[in-house]
């Protein structure tokens, strides 16, 4: 049988079970609850700030001036840094590193994780058994220690801190999709379609990963959470890029450079109250995906 | 819930300290390898490389130099520090009762407070009280502790000096004993143990709320209520000590967060534990060093979730019944 | 039942906190009963206590006060100044200097000093510690005829054996005991360490404090502290905030940022003086016969560009902006810190853009519209590093880029890692210096007193050492071999700036600023404050050269240098009381009421 006849008779036995349409209720999910529409809020405006903070900021973020640590006042709608720079326009520009190595890094964590899951899940045996332990020592060990250690031994840059993030963060995802793989493997569909001929790669294809992605994406907005808390530790610590700006490295700036002392509030809080912000709106994202994939967690959860 | 159980975590910690070591032994003997640094010096002649290479002992075969590496770490010997040229067990070994003391307090803290704020928003659930304690641990939640941290420096040691921003006790001072000097800490304590347990309070809130919530609206309580037990005394007697237990397993699954927290947190606060040492490490691009707190890291958290999985052991209902 | 087990738990876990408490409490290194303490605050510790071993200047701190040096440096004036020698004579040639040693010195442990311990400490230390050996590199031999003579001669005339030696002398008796290889590995002398200095450290604990207390056999006058605290802390900004609220008294490096701010407090006062140290733009000046494989722009080694990049930047500007306006305009590589030397050279580069422009029209370099000039097929377009972990050379690069662009000169500016920058300026290729750069900016440290050091950095011979602009002029290299042996002070700064006009006029380094020495300290702490090193515009107790500056300061009156309990320790205890009853109070209550429970279903 090709691969043709294979799906069509699986069309048939898929409108035979009723199988519903469930995407109607992500947008109501989205867009009907207050946790949805402020989180989208927040994220949009996040990824419009960062794809045209440049644009959008008043001074050059990279100005120096003499006006050093100043607080905030007409000129300077957020006060100055410690070298004279715009506070607003530092974090205009800041957003972009965030919200790049957030998802960037999230999408590469996503990745491993489902590959490594799909294969150990799929294919048991041996493969699992190297690959579960390895899954297990990455959830155990301190993630942040470990990013340090990675980017302190490779010279730190934007790519390098994407990489470091994404291949520490992988191992939630893998074990949410390996999980759900050694459900799906005995599910009677799956065992039609290997009764009817149909190769490992089809299976995984056509019935496996249409399965798993709304629970991957789900993990993997949260990830995205993650992601930006780790790039804004590892700049605050001085590992992040030197030559970019982001939200991170203003705190990192602030507080190697005496904003504490000299009272500059207005330096120290927008930076960390931005992360926090889309932190907090991704992770209600997250959880709202989460819901909808899992629906008993609805009826659960608040 | 058997002995047996615990022994298979018990052995699972162990493999999983092993792979620590491996993947260590790799990244920095491998990868890091000490001599490139030292070869950066202008009295490096490729002869000196040599009887470097010689004394690290990297002129042995790779799996020699592993069981080489195993050996010193069992021994406590985790190498020399390049800055100061000491045993970088030493300064590790100083610096472990203050990590220990920070994290105790801000744990502990965490623990108490959370459980009891999650208590109050599950019985006032979807009250006012329940939003904004919720809204309150989210916010800590997602917060960067170290920026908490430094505002907490700003309102408490900058505007209203009443508190010192850092170091663990005023320099330079005698005290006339020991309790002197204890109050002395506890005064530098409280700032980064604030930290700490705002960063924490969050989790524990929120387990602790959603499994009172699950707890309280299952059957038995129903019953006990029907009873005409008073509500408090249902909370207290019944619903807490169930709903505890997930918060002890899930608290486990933080101690991996909190070495992460307790890296900058201690660092902004100059507090003289693990995590300022990997600090300045970075700082001084000092492998050893780094080598070594990760170690001791990955060490304590392994130490931590298996003592949680043996707190767990003992607090089960199900093992009550013997 | 289940409740107990918890409350067990958690005890225990509140017995390990207060064991953890005492472990790391008795640790605490303490301070002083009644005695005066000075307390000074920094966020970089030594490195290590052995000179053998130390790499950063912040072990000087502690050398400077522990040790003396053959010949010491005058506050005054940073000249020669008896040290453990008393006198000392020149012989005709010059190649010869005898020492008399001071008879009555001695050492902390009660040994005399004698000229065995001065021939061991510039032999071995001279030969053996990377911070000392470039002083010895004249030395052929070295005669103790007897215990209070040193006779030192010389391949050359060279006047840093009487103004520059700058090798501690070490007690031979502990250190000479102790085999080459450990001294320069991890040996570590037991404290007290023994020495002839005013102080001597007798506890260091390694990223806390370190502590030096009053040697009762010193030499000199007596000091008017008993003991010195250097407290370290996590970062610059914590020092400053420990001098404002008070924890500490003195601060010897003063971040730029705040310095401005520090001094508009009552109770501090700031000090500014130069040091002997710039930071530099330095240019590619590699010849091929030097380094064949180097890879630069060689527009760069046309002088006419160079001096045009001298007029088109603002050096006043990058003090203001980068150095927040504490370091000083640079008028030639020798620091206006050397009194005795310096001379303000006749070919300064005052600002000017017309002139740079100007400049760059006669040699050809025609203008381009808005992009860098060209000259047939050569472009002015330059590559500038700066490293990352120098914020303020990263400003000082943006800001000669923005000034330059404005003359037709392209400077890209990259920010790379110190280990970065150091592989394209020392890399070699076939044995041969290569190095890979067009122009970065960096800085230089020099010597207390004798300027040699900063002036070797442009000589040939330190091709493939120190020199990273890879200058080579034979009659500079000639004027600085000449100045070398010149004992003569006004000979020698004639012959200076002979070198100074040669080397603004080919401009392989254009100096930006010379670094400020930044610091603090609190007025109602300290009183005998009097910057030296030099008179007049130097240091508050001339750290890391001369322990002299450190022996007029006091307490200021009525000050005792403790601390103490203050009233909001006390509020803590009663918040920490009522919190405690708190706990206590809802704990009772609910065993209480447990306890009176009369069923107990179980699900």
């Amino acid at each position: 049988m090709t691969a043709g006849d294979i799906a069509a008779a699986e069309v048939r036995a898929e409108r035979e079970l009723g199988r519903a349409d469930d995407a109607g209720s992500v947008q109501r999910l989205l867009f009907g609850t207050w946790r949805g529409r402020i989180g989208l809020f927040i994220v949009a405006a996040s990824v419009f700030v960062a794809i045209f903070g440049s644009a959008l900021a008043p001074y050059d973020p990279n100005a120096s001036s003499l006006q050093v640590l100043e607080p905030p006042s007409w000129k300077h709608l957020l006060g100055t840094t410690e070298s004279g720079a715009d506070v607003l326009s530092q974090l205009l520009v800041g957003a972009r590193v965030s919200i790049v190595v957030g998802f960037a890094a999230a999408f590469i964590s996503a990745v491993v994780g489902s590959v490594v899951g799909l294969a150990g899940g799929y294919f048991g045996g041996w493969t699992d058994r190297l690959l579960d332990p390895l899954e297990n020592w990455f959830l155990v060990i301190p993630t942040l220690p470990l990013m340090i250690v990675l980017a302190r031994i490779l010279s730190p840059s934007l790519t390098v801190l994407i990489v470091v993030i994404g291949l520490t963060s992988w191992a939630g995802t893998g074990r949410i999709v390996r999980a759900q793989v050694l459900t799906l493997r005995e599910r009677s569909f799956v065992e039609r379609a290997r009764a009817l001929g149909a190769s490992d790669l089809y299976i995984i294809r056509k019935h496996i990963l249409p399965n798993t992605l709304p629970l991957i994406f789900a993990n993997t907005v949260l990830i995205v959470a993650v992601a930006i808390l780790s790039e804004a530790a590892l700049s605050f610590l001085g590992l992040g890029d030197p030559t970019r700006i982001s939200w991170g490295t203003m705190l990192e700036n602030a507080f190697q450079n005496g904003a504490p002392s000299a009272g500059a509030w207005w330096y120290v809080i927008p930076p960390g109250l931005c992360i926090t912000l889309l932190v907090l709106a991704v992770s209600m994202l997250g959880y709202l995906f989460e819901e909808h994939v899992n629906p008993r967690l609805r009826e659960q959860r608040m | 819930m058997t002995g047996r159980w615990l022994a298979g975590k018990a052995a699972a910690a162990l493999a999983t300290f092993v792979f620590v070591l491996v993947f260590n032994f790799f990244l920095f003997r491998v990868m890091g390898d000490p001599t490139t640094q030292l070869a950066k010096l202008p009295q490096a002649t490729p002869k000196e490389l040599q009887r470097l290479r010689a004394d690290y002992g990297l002129d042995k075969p790779l799996l020699g130099q592993f069981v080489d590496y195993v050996g010193d770490t069992a021994r406590f010997d985790l190498g020399v520090s390049q800055r100061s040229r000491q045993p970088v067990w030493d300064e590790i070994a100083s610096a472990i009762p203050w990590t220990l003391l920070l994290v105790g307090t801000g744990t502990l803290l965490a623990t108490v407070i959370g459980s009891w704020l999650g208590v109050v928003a599950a019985t006032r659930r979807g009250k006012g009280t329940d939003n904004g304690l919720l809204g309150f641990s989210l916010f800590t939640y997602a917060a960067p502790e170290y920026w908490i941290g430094i505002i907490l420096i700003l309102v408490f040691a900058v505007w209203l000096p009443v508190l010192p921003a850092g170091l663990q006790t005023t320099p330079g001072v005698e005290f006339s004993g020991f309790f002197d000097n204890a109050l002395d800490v506890a005064k530098h304590l409280i700032l980064p143990a604030t930290t700490i347990t705002l960063m924490l309070l969050g989790q524990y809130f929120l387990i602790m709320r959603s499994s009172m919530v699950d707890v309280l609206t299952e059957d038995f309580i129903t019953v006990k209520r029907a009873t005409g037990l008073p509500w408090h005394r249902v909370v207290r007697r019944h619903a807490v000590p169930n709903a505890l237990l997930p918060l002890v397993t899930l608290s486990a699954i933080q101690f991996g967060a909190v070495a992460g927290g307790l890296i900058t947190v201690e660092t902004i606060f100059s507090w003289p534990g693990l995590g300022e040492l990997s600090f300045q490490a970075i700082n001084d691009k000092d492998f050893p060093v780094l080598e070594g707190t990760f170690l001791v890291f990955s060490a304590g958290v392994i130490l931590a979730n298996f003592l949680a999985d043996c707190l767990y052991f003992y607090l089960d209902p199900r093992v009550q019944s013997r | 039942m289940r409740a107990k087990r918890l409350w067990a738990a958690a005890g225990a876990l509140a017995v390990v906190i207060a064991l953890a408490v005492g472990g790391a409490t008795t640790a605490i290194g303490k301070g002083s009963n009644g005695n005066s303490v000075l307390k000074i605050g920094w966020a970089q510790d030594p490195q290590t206590l052995n000179p053998f071993v130390g790499l950063d200047e912040e072990d000087f701190t502690a050398w400077a006060l522990n040790w003396d040096l053959l010949v010491n440096f005058s506050p005054k004036d940073l000249g020669p100044t008896a040290g453990i020698a008393k006198s000392w004579s020149v012989s005709k040639d010059q190649k010869t200097v005898t020492f008399k040693l001071d008879p009555t010195a001695k050492w902390s442990d009660g040994k005399p000093v004698t000229s065995a311990d001065v021939k061991w400490s510039l032999d071995v230390l001279g030969s053996n510690g990377a911070l000392f050996t470039s002083y010895t590199d004249n030395i052929t031999s070295i005669d103790t005829p007897d215990p209070h003579t040193v006779v030192i001669h010389t391949k050359r005339p060279d006047a840093r054996i009487v103004g520059g030696l700058f090798i501690y002398i070490l007690p031979k008796h502990i250190w000479g005991k102790v085999p080459v290889k450990d001294l320069t590995g991890s040996y570590q002398a037991k404290l007290p360490l023994v020495g002839s200095g005013p102080y001597v450290v007798t506890d260091f604990q390694q990223g806390h404090i370190l502590t030096m207390k009053r040697n009762p056999l010193f030499r000199g006058p007596r000091p008017k502290y008993d003991e010195i605290d250097f407290i370290k802390y996590g970062n610059q900004d914590a020092v400053e905030r420990a001098l404002q609220l008070g924890e500490i008294d003195l601060v010897p490096e003063v971040s730029a940022a705040n310095f401005a701010r520090l001094g508009t407090q009552s109770d501090i006062d700031t000090f500014r003086a130069p040091a002997p140290a710039f930071t530099e733009l330095s240019f590619n000046m590699c010849q091929p016969r030097f380094c064949p494989d180097a890879k630069f722009n060689p527009a760069i080694q046309d002088r006419a560009v160079r001096q045009a990049v001298g007029y088109a930047v603002n050096r006043s500007r990058l003090n203001a902006i980068a150095s927040r306006g504490t370091s000083f305009v640079a008028h030639g590589i020798l620091p206006s810190y050397y009194k005795s030397f310096y001379q303000q050279p006749k070919q300064d580069y005052p600002f000017d853009p017309a002139k740079a422009k100007q400049i760059l029209d006669q040699a050809g370099w025609k203008e381009n519209g808005s992009g860098p000039r060209t000259k047939g097929n050569e472009t002015l377009s330059f590559n500038l590093y700066a490293r990352t972990e120098s914020p303020y050379t990263i400003e000082d690069a943006k800001l000669i880029a923005e000034e330059a662009a404005k003359v037709g000169i392209d400077f890209h500016v990259q920010v790379v890692s110190t280990d970065k920058l150091t592989e394209l300026t020392v890399q070699k290729v076939n044995g041969k210096p290569a190095p890979d750069f067009d122009t970065f900016v960096w800085g230089w440290g020099g010597d207390p007193y004798d300027p040699s050091f900063l002036l070797s950095l442009l000589t040939t011979d330190e091709i493939g050492g120190s020199s990273d602009s890879f200058y080579s002029n034979p009659q500079y290299d000639r004027l600085f071999k000449q100045q070398a042996g010149v004992f003569d002070t006004a000979k020698r700064k004639a012959i200076i700036a002979r070198m100074v006009a040669l080397t603004q006029r080919d401009l392989p380094y254009l100096v930006l600023t010379y670094d400020p020495n930044l610091q603090a300290y609190r007025t109602d702490r300290i009183s005998g404050v009097h910057p030296t090193c030099p008179d007049g515009s130097g240091d508050i107790f001339c750290e890391q050269i001369s322990y002299e500056g450190m022996l007029p300061l006091g307490p200021a009156s009525g000050d005792s240098g403790g601390g103490g309990t203050s009233g909001g320790t006390v509020a803590l205890i009663v918040i920490g009381v009522v919190a405690l009853a708190g706990i206590g109070f809802f704990v009772i209550r609910s065993r209480r009421r447990g306890r009176a429970e009369p069923v107990e279903l179980e699900e």
